[in-house]
């Protein structure tokens, strides 16, 4: 099993800066390539082609709560060299 | 075991003792008879369950018992939980006798030929199983039907006479007394199908065990058919049985392995049509058809038993080299078969028809996976309802520029790779039609993909074979322009991902395939709203992977 990494960040925001972090991670997600880092620590998150997102919300009293996940999955392949396709001549 | 068999002889010959018992109180009713009926009853049962506890202690406490004693072990536990039932039902005759106004009142009905038939019955069981003797079973089978038929004659004169309205009680006594008669048949038949069982080692219906002697005899076959080999139940798959045989080396010289299938008549006789056809198209590419059966509503078939594993085993367990040369070989046998059965004229294609006739089996397995609408700020999110009908409409727009010879079940499963000589071979091909190639190919890609193996080093090898097949079948479509091949494959492959959720019990699995069956749609969706040609459409490619 390879080894897991984690980051937490934890903050009091307004609107408008929220909305400048989410357009950080909207340009990473697009480009590939988010880079985190704490304490001199860094994780770099390549999102894939195929991202899993979910948004779930909560109002619970006087809280509320909006939760936006997006996950993926490494597809590996196995390297077995086959040649180009064969042209079968049939006459 | 021999503890059990005596048990066993004990056992029959108390059902036996109880069945005459039983005879002789209905020809001479005597209070006498009745009390001893009632005690042995419960020795019956007694037996049964002494029987019922060696059996499984055998089984549990036995290391590599031969199949052979296993399969005797089940036949005798089945037979003597039907031998109590057997007793069971003589005291429920007895019981109803009591309620006759009149005892001699049962004498105006022949009854002594059903307590023949029984009594015959029982006698054999024991030789049957001592001496695996087929004809026994099979005639402890038949007591059945004709118990069944008797039955039917009382009963209809029994109904007429109830119409008089006339000495009710007497004849509803009678009815419910020969109604058990009738269901000591039943009994008799579930212990001639144990029987059989311990026999051949193959759990079968009667009316299977005739239509294969009938198939068997057909293909040339005229040994005993004790003499064949059934290698366990294969499963049954499309309500169809499926089983595989083997001619004992002694009869001939030669073994020849068979597979036998009884089922639906469509679908056997649509499978023996299509093979007959593959036969002469590809000779040795799909296996041979020995004999054909047709009974009333069912048909049975005899094949041959190609050997070798299937895809979807060799993909997992080959070794690379192997692995590298199934490849090679499924592709150019599948590109033969396209290129040779090549129709260039236009065809419709029904891929979303397909899931919505499956609709109501996936929603039985994962109603959660239905979506509704919703609306996340702006942007609204269609229904799966609403998703299938855009498919339909996308559809409709795009035509396949030409049909194959498709197999019409191309799960990795049903190819056959023989590791020794290179070959490939296809198997199940009974719906096998003219059509889009698309269909085979999505039905491919994805009955890899929903192979439930997760271990890295595994699903890389199912990406790998997914990433060839694709990029072999999309040179294919690229050399032939198939310029709408993407945009079909994508409802093919919506198609194909989300009616694989019906065979997914894990819910996260299943759940996976069926978003990327509406991601699918969507991408359409988002395509047709940009009023963009559909040969400018790309698939997706990463939604084959996992």
């Amino acid at each position: 099993m390879s080894q897991s990494q984690d980051f937490f960040y934890e903050s009091v925001q307004d609107p408008k800066t929220i909305k400048d972090f989410l357009q950080s991670l909207m340009e990473g997600i697009e480009k590939g390539n988010i880079a985190l880092s704490s304490n001199g620590e860094e994780i770099v998150l390549n999102p894939s082609d195929m991202l899993k997102f979910s948004v779930k919300a909560k109002v619970k009293g006087e809280a509320s709560k909006l939760s936006l996940k997006i996950s993926w999955k490494e597809a590996k392949k196995v390297n077995i060299e086959v040649e180009d396709n064969l042209e079968i001549k049939s006459k | 075991m021999e503890g059990i068999k005596e048990n066993f002889k004990f056992l029959i010959a108390e059902t036996q003792k109880q069945v005459n018992a039983t005879l002789d109180l209905l020809v001479n009713p005597d209070g006498s008879n009745y009390e001893k009926i009632y005690n042995r009853d419960d020795y019956i049962d007694n037996l049964k369950t002494i029987i019922e506890n060696k059996c499984f202690a055998r089984i549990n406490a036995t290391i590599n018992i031969p199949d052979k004693e296993i399969n005797e072990i089940r036949a005798i536990h089945i037979a003597g939980v039907n031998l109590e039932r057997i007793a069971d039902n003589c005291v429920n005759i007895i019981r109803q006798f009591g309620y006759l106004e009149d005892f001699d009142f049962i004498n105006s009905y022949s009854y002594k030929d059903q307590f023949d038939l029984i009594r015959d019955a029982l006698s054999r069981i024991n030789r049957v199983l001592e001496n695996s003797d087929m004809t026994g079973a099979l005639t402890i089978c038949k007591a059945e039907h004709e118990l069944d038929e008797k039955y039917k004659v009382i009963f209809d004169r029994i109904m007429s006479q109830l119409k008089t309205g006339q000495n009710t009680q007497n004849l509803i006594t009678t009815l419910f007394i020969f109604r058990y008669l009738e269901r000591i048949g039943d009994s008799l038949l579930n212990i001639g199908e144990a029987l059989i069982f311990a026999i051949v080692g193959e759990k079968i219906k009667i009316h299977q065990f005739q239509s294969l002697q009938r198939v068997l005899s057909k293909s040339g076959f005229d040994g005993d058919i004790s003499d064949i080999d059934f290698q366990g139940i294969w499963g049954t798959k499309s309500g169809c049985h499926i089983s595989r045989l083997e001619q004992r080396p002694s009869s001939t010289a030669e073994t020849r392995e068979s597979i036998f299938k009884e089922g639906n008549l469509q679908k056997i006789k649509a499978e023996k049509d299509n093979l007959e056809k593959w036969g002469e198209l590809f000779p040795g590419l799909t296996p041979r058809v020995y004999s054909y059966n047709e009974d009333s509503g069912s048909a049975s078939i005899l094949v041959e038993f190609l050997p070798g594993h299937t895809f979807d085993e060799s993909v997992i367990n080959a070794d690379e080299e192997l692995l590298r040369s199934g490849f090679i070989s499924l592709r150019e046998t599948v590109r033969r078969v396209w290129t040779e059965t090549r129709k260039d004229e236009a065809i419709s294609t029904d891929y979303i028809k397909q899931i919505l006739t499956r609709l109501e089996h996936i929603n039985q397995l994962h109603p959660e996976l239905n979506r509704f609408e919703l609306d996340i700020g702006q942007t609204k999110i269609r229904s799966s309802n609403e998703l299938f009908e855009i498919g339909t409409q996308i559809e409709r727009e795009i035509k396949a520029p030409f049909s194959v010879l498709i197999h019409g079940d191309f799960n990795a499963n049903n190819i056959i790779f023989d590791y020794d000589i290179n070959r490939i071979y296809f198997i199940d091909l009974y719906r096998s039609r003219s059509y889009d190639y698309v269909q085979d190919i999505s039905v491919f890609l994805v009955s890899n993909f929903r192979i439930p193996v997760f271990a890295e080093e595994l699903r890389a090898r199912l990406n790998w074979i997914i990433e060839k097949f694709y990029s072999f079948a999309r040179g294919m479509a690229e050399d032939w322009n198939d310029d709408t091949f993407e945009a079909r494959l994508t409802l093919a492959l919506a198609r194909s991902f989300y009616t694989s959720t019906r065979f997914e019990l894990n819910f996260e699995f299943a759940k996976e395939m069926c978003l990327r069956a509406y991601y699918l749609l969507e991408k359409l969706f988002a395509h047709k709203q940009g009023n963009i040609a559909w040969e400018k459409f790309h698939l997706p490619q990463s939604v084959l992977y996992y």
